[in-house]
């Protein structure tokens, strides 16, 4: 009991930590560095030889910000749920949800896109709402 | 049906989130309160995997306000942290949002929202559960905009 909530404690710290320091704004920079696979370090180069980006840093921070972000709102979320186990959306409804934001079709038929879910959940090891619509949308063609 | 199966999702740059939805999200007993974390679930899956049609999720600091969301309140400490774009409503998008409502007679809340409509790359999506009134919004500003219902 004692290890748990110290664990909790800790995660909680920890996201703390890292939420602010995504939220820093601020203009030290620091050398770093990194191994890139050589056809994306290539490719980054095109880009900015191509003028499509500023510089390899500016995509490097971009990319590493991207993700940061992305992980960081996938914690805050489960952080949520972990308080209100309530509050989480079931796998339908997310995927409902995705249909919407697509403007896709299917998102008028909830009761088909809940059928996709219970059967990709089965199928499919931690399914997300992509794999319901492509699975709903499957079921719509064989209707 | 074949339709269905040949339609790609249209991307979206943005996500933004109307008085009644930041009510929603910012408030765990709210009845639509799991609707709204449904559509950010939606989102941050795509975003995370990189994906064609993930979108910034918006929060205008007048809907903020609006809404009566205070990030210090204790109660959702986890998602006072959710990880959102909180434009200001500054002097340059108060004069935008000051002609809007001029013409259209909306809420400050609305009308900033038709500020960010206007000054940020669509295609958006605007969360709301007043489809009417942010359709006139979005026909006003000429912006890319979807409306989904709460």
């Amino acid at each position: 009991m004692w290890y748990g909530a110290w664990y909790d404690f800790w995660m909680d710290a920890g996201l703390e930590r890292f939420l602010d320091l995504l939220d820093r704004v601020e203009v030290e920079t620091v050398n770093t560095s990194v191994r890139l696979p050589v056809a994306l370090r290539d490719a980054a180069a095109l880009a900015v030889g191509m003028g499509f980006a500023e510089s390899m840093t500016e995509l490097t921070v971009a990319g590493l910000r991207g993700a940061l972000e992305a992980v960081a709102q996938r914690a805050v979320l489960d952080a949520h749920y972990q308080q209100y186990p309530h509050a989480r959306p079931s796998l339908a409804e997310i995927a409902v949800a995705a249909a919407e934001l697509d403007g896709n079709p299917l998102a008028a038929q909830p009761a088909l896109i809940r059928r996709a879910a219970e059967a990709v959940v089965a199928l499919k090891r931690d399914p997300d709402a992509d794999d319901v619509l492509l699975y709903a949308a499957g079921l719509a063609a064989a209707a | 049906m074949r339709p269905v199966l040949r339609r790609r999702p249209e991307p979206v740059s943005t996500v933004i989130l109307d008085n009644e939805a930041v009510q929603a999200l910012a408030d765990p007993s709210h009845r639509k309160h799991r609707r709204v974390l449904a559509i950010i679930e939606a989102v941050t899956t795509r975003a995370r995997r990189g994906s064609v049609g993930a979108g910034e999720l918006i929060i205008p600091t007048a809907v903020q306000v609006e809404a009566g969301w205070d990030r210090r309140n204790p109660a959702t400490a986890a998602l006072n942290r959710l990880r959102a774009y909180r434009p200001p409503l500054d002097g340059v998008a108060a004069d935008r949002a000051a002609a809007v409502v001029a013409a259209l007679g909306v809420s400050v809340a609305d009308a900033h929202i038709a500020e960010v409509l206007i000054s940020h790359h669509g295609p958006h999506t605007v969360l709301t559960s007043d489809p009417d009134d942010l359709r006139r919004i979005i026909a006003h500003t000429g912006a890319p905009a979807r409306v989904v219902i709460t």
